[in-house]
């Protein structure tokens, strides 16, 4: 790659705006360049603009501010203008890349505005864009650089996270849909604020399709609702940020995607082979759209990926680095609660009930009694109204209810027949039904 | 020693008389304790000679085992009175073991049921007399059975089951608890049961005036409106509770940011998503996406976008997409074999959705979708013609239940019902009684008459040669018996077989 690498010894604090005596090293970018660099594990990283302007995923960087990115981090640091900066703290790598494809993004942001700027004169509905791609090709970041640009032009699109393995919004394991009002923050991303989340219990769709299928309808029909009566909320579209199973079945749940969310424009990422196939399967009138990859995205290991599950749910629970929330913890008795799974095991067909396919099981509630393997599991609070009783009516509800909130057991008293959960709230649990996740979260640190 | 049988006349005088010899001892005690097999049934008669001697022999073997002496021990027989008007027997002197599970006191006095009576006369534990003579245990069999007591076909049942180790009682329909006890799940009262004892016989016909002052003031604990109120209420309440929440359902992030509700108005729910308006055919002409997949890609150089369109008002260079092309499918995707071939043959033979003339004339989603849908309702028309052009059509519609509860409901011409349902409003019937409660007999060590818990059984007795429960019989047994299974003995000429109704539910749904 022709990367210029251009590193100049820092200049010590003095000759810096705000380099308070730290020592760092200072890279000048031109106009259409990217600074990337990676954190090693267990160190930190600090970074500050020194001149110029320049962005971090969509969103503005403020002169001599320092920003501080923790271990595992990878970061790009664009610029339209041309800048200088600063870095101090272990990288892995740091260098500067010209080969950005920003300008391509920017101009599909272009487009959208165009869209926006229709439906706002029009009274119609704003763009919806679902972003698809492999694993590792920059999906959410795709996503987040869009919406920052929206946003930073006054609209309020919406981020719907269909991602269940590394979702951007809540915890793993869930489908969410967030309303943006603000750009990103620099380190932290989108403030979390009353997104609507539901539970889907694990974190590939793979192992329960029908289920995400419907929670995909369920969080369409939410939105549709919400632009009704929402006009900004209508023009500004949605982003939907979809899984990188882009084969059978997970290529199967795209279409069903894009036909709920009745999308106009899809965004593959690097993969010709999905673009064609998409331009087949989805009507004339869905734009469909190839963008390439940028050169930037790392690919995640498996178990760098198990980590950034854990940190989400540990920053679920202590905050941002986990220092700004003080998590509960209080036992629950088993009485007081009634814990679900979604979707029977699966049965071999020839044991099923003449008629009766495999599908009807997936989407069944089955009870469970509580027990020492419930311990470290992730389960969800499901927003259903305790008090309904009854049969299917029931299950119906709350498979299509939103989740308030999630707890961590912690340990089980089978003799007390208690258990001790970890919850962002004091006791008593707003609601008692509970959702059981394949997701498991050791509370350690 | 007493000896007892057929003649009572002949033991008129005392029974100290009765007296055996120590080689009459000897000789009663040797005796074969063996019963004699009773082998096949003999169905028709033949008329063969050997069937005839067969019968004649297992006739003689009986009747030498009916007529047979029994010796009993003087000090192990408890004397007792026939007391004809109260169709009772009372205790002369202390009961035996046997007090655990049978009789009941009455007046300060130790008293037995005929049928308990007739039975312990059988086993050699009581002496019965009546104006100051020993009764036989054929008379016993005529005097204690009456319809006002027990028929013999009721005895019979009591005596196999008593033989079995059973602990039988007579059943009182006044100890199970009402209805409106059941829904309350009140616990029994301990007076009511105390009561029990003491009012054993009272729902036989026969019973006397002492029995009567315990057994009246019984049913007036139902309450029958009170029971509406209480359990009809509460379940309104909860309906109209449930009513207010719905529309609540999915927007129950307010607990934690009210103002930012996923809900502005609750009417968003009455509009329906067929309402919106059609969505607008985007001219991408004129809106430009950088689009590497198209054909005209190589040559496009995107103009540079609107500064009023980018945020900062940005102020960009044309963009050429060229350079890009090279740089595609950067991400190796990792195929098994089958997925390639099925990949090839998707690639051959599908075809895609806009070579469809109606699907090029849809010009947004709702278009499409409702294009879709007529489709799919078409294909649902072309269905054979000869199971749904005739006059009997199948009970579904194909596609129409989702799953096999819907099915049954849906096909369900005889609505399934719960045996006990309504079963409170039929009349008492006079044929049909319960008799006993059947407790069983690994219960017998901590059997206590006065706390008997609940039966295993309740048995009701009836004969081959009677009718057959009907509906109405089942029903209302199984309502005056609680949550206690009943049990229909049959009776024919002394063999005795059992018989119960299980209610069972289709199967409708599996979890």
């Amino acid at each position: 790659m022709s990367t210029e690498v251009s590193e100049k010894p820092g200049e010590e604090g003095g000759s810096t705006g705000g380099g308070t005596g730290i020592v760092g090293t200072r890279y000048d970018l031109e106009k259409e360049t990217e600074l990337r660099f990676e954190v090693e594990s267990g160190e930190r990283v600090q970074l500050e603009l020194l001149t110029g302007m320049g962005e971090v995923f969509g969103s503005e960087l403020n002169r001599n501010k320092r920003y501080t990115f923790g271990p595992g981090s990878k970061i790009a640091v664009f610029t339209w203008q041309g800048c200088s900066l600063s870095l101090s703290g272990k990288t892995e790598v740091a260098y500067i890349s010209k080969d950005t494809p920003m300008l391509l993004y920017l101009n599909t942001h272009a487009a959208l505005e165009q869209m926006r700027r229709q439906a706002e004169r029009d009274n119609e509905r704003g763009p919806r864009v679902m972003v698809v791609g492999p694993t590792d090709v920059g999906k959410s970041t795709v996503c987040r650089v869009l919406l920052n640009y929206a946003v930073r032009l006054g609209r309020r699109p919406t981020l719907v996270e269909l991602d269940v393995g590394q979702s951007s919004v809540s915890v793993p394991g869930t489908m969410s849909a967030l309303c943006i009002e603000r750009p990103a923050d620099v380190e932290e991303g989108f403030s979390v604020q009353a997104p609507l989340v539901f539970h889907f219990g694990s974190t590939t769709p793979g192992t329960n399709i029908k289920l995400y299928n419907k929670l995909t309808s369920c969080l369409a029909e939410v939105f549709s609702q919400r632009c009704e009566v929402n006009r900004r909320a209508s023009v500004g579209g949605c982003i939907i940020n979809t899984c990188g199973w882009v084969k059978g079945s997970g290529y199967q749940a795209l279409v069903h995607c894009a036909s709920a969310f009745q999308v106009d424009v899809v965004l593959v990422l690097d993969q010709e082979r999905l673009y064609n196939e998409l331009k087949r399967d989805l009507p004339h009138f869905v734009r469909v759209v190839l963008l390439p990859k940028s050169g930037g995205v790392v690919e995640r290991s498996k178990d760098c990926r198990r980590e950034t599950r854990d940190d989400k749910i540990r920053e679920y629970f202590y905050g941002f680095r986990g220092t700004s929330f003080y998590p509960h913890a209080f036992d629950v008795r088993f009485s007081d609660v009634r814990i679900y799974k979604i979707g029977a095991p699966s049965i071999p067909d020839s044991c099923l009930p003449l008629g009766m396919s495999q599908d009807d099981t997936q989407l069944k509630l089955v009870p469970v009694s509580p027990g020492r393997d419930l311990t470290h599991h992730v389960l969800s609070v499901s927003c259903v109204e305790d008090e309904v009783d009854g049969g299917s009516g029931q299950s119906r509800g709350i498979l299509e209810s939103p989740v308030c909130g999630f707890i961590v057991v912690t340990a089980v008293d089978t003799q007390a027949q208690v258990m001790t959960v970890l919850s962002p709230a004091p006791r008593p649990l707003p609601r008692h039904t509970l959702l059981i996740m394949d997701i498991r979260f050791i509370d350690l640190k | 020693m007493a000896t007892k049988q057929a003649h009572a006349e002949a033991a008129r005088a005392e029974r100290s008389e009765e007296l055996l010899s120590p080689s009459e001892l000897f000789h009663a005690r040797s005796r074969s304790h063996k019963i004699p097999v009773r082998g096949q049934k003999e169905f028709l008669p033949t008329g063969s000679e050997q069937q005839k001697t067969h019968l004649q022999k297992s006739l003689q073997e009986h009747w030498t085992l009916v007529a047979e002496e029994r010796v009993e021990r003087l000090g192990n027989l408890v004397n007792a009175e026939w007391i004809p008007e109260e169709k009772l027997v009372k205790l002369q002197s202390p009961a035996g073991k046997f007090w655990q599970t049978m009789g009941f006191s009455h007046c300060g006095k130790q008293c037995l049921l005929p049928e308990e009576a007739l039975y312990l006369m059988e086993c050699g534990n009581v002496q019965v007399f009546y104006q100051d003579l020993p009764l036989s245990i054929q008379e016993g069999y005529e005097r204690f059975l009456s319809p006002e007591t027990v028929t013999l076909h009721q005895y019979q049942v009591f005596g196999h089951l008593k033989r079995l180790g059973y602990v039988v009682n007579r059943f009182d329909p006044s100890t199970v608890p009402s209805l409106y006890e059941r829904q309350l799940n009140l616990p029994l009262s301990r007076d009511r049961q105390n009561k029990q004892l003491k009012r054993k016989r009272s729902h036989s016909p026969g019973s006397r005036s002492c029995e009567k002052q315990t057994s009246i003031p019984q049913e007036d604990t139902a309450v029958g409106p009170c029971e509406d109120v209480l359990t009809g209420e509460p379940h309104q309440t909860i309906q109209s509770k449930k009513e207010q929440d719905e529309p609540m359902d999915s927007g129950s992030h307010v607990d934690r940011a009210p103002e930012r509700n996923w809900w502005t108005a609750a009417s968003s729910q009455s509009r329906s998503m067929t309402g919106l308006p059609a969505a607008l055919p985007w001219d991408f002409r004129l809106i430009s996406f950088p689009d590497l997949g198209s054909s005209r890609a190589a040559r496009t150089c995107l103009a540079a976008p609107d500064p009023e369109l980018l945020p900062g008002a940005l102020q960009v260079g044309e963009c050429k997409m060229a350079s890009w092309l090279t740089k595609l499918n950067l991400k190796e995707e990792k195929l098994s074999r089958r997925e390639r071939e099925r990949q090839r043959e998707r690639d051959r033979y599908k075809r895609s959705v806009n070579d469809d003339r109606e699907v090029r004339r849809c010009t947004n989603w709702a278009e499409y979708l409702e294009l879709m849908k007529k489709r799919r309702r078409q294909r649902c028309k072309e269905r054979p013609a000869h199971l749904w052009e005739k006059d009997v059509t199948p009970l579904s519609q194909p596609g129409l239940c989702t799953s096999h509860r819907e099915l049954l409901e849906e096909v369900s011409i005889i609505q399934s019902s719960h045996l006990l349902e309504e079963a409170s409003k039929l009349p008492q019937l006079d044929q049909w009684r319960i008799i006993f409660n059947v407790y069983q007999p690994d219960t017998v060590a901590d059997f206590k008459k006065s706390h008997p818990g609940n039966p295993y059984t309740r048995m009701c007795v009836c004969s081959f040669d009677g009718p057959v429960p009907d509906l109405r019989v089942m029903k209302q047994l199984s309502f005056q018996s609680a949550d206690i299974p009943v049990t229909f003995a049959v009776v024919d000429h002394g063999d005795i077989s059992f018989y119960c109704f299980k209610e069972f539910k289709l199967p409708s749904d599996f979890y």
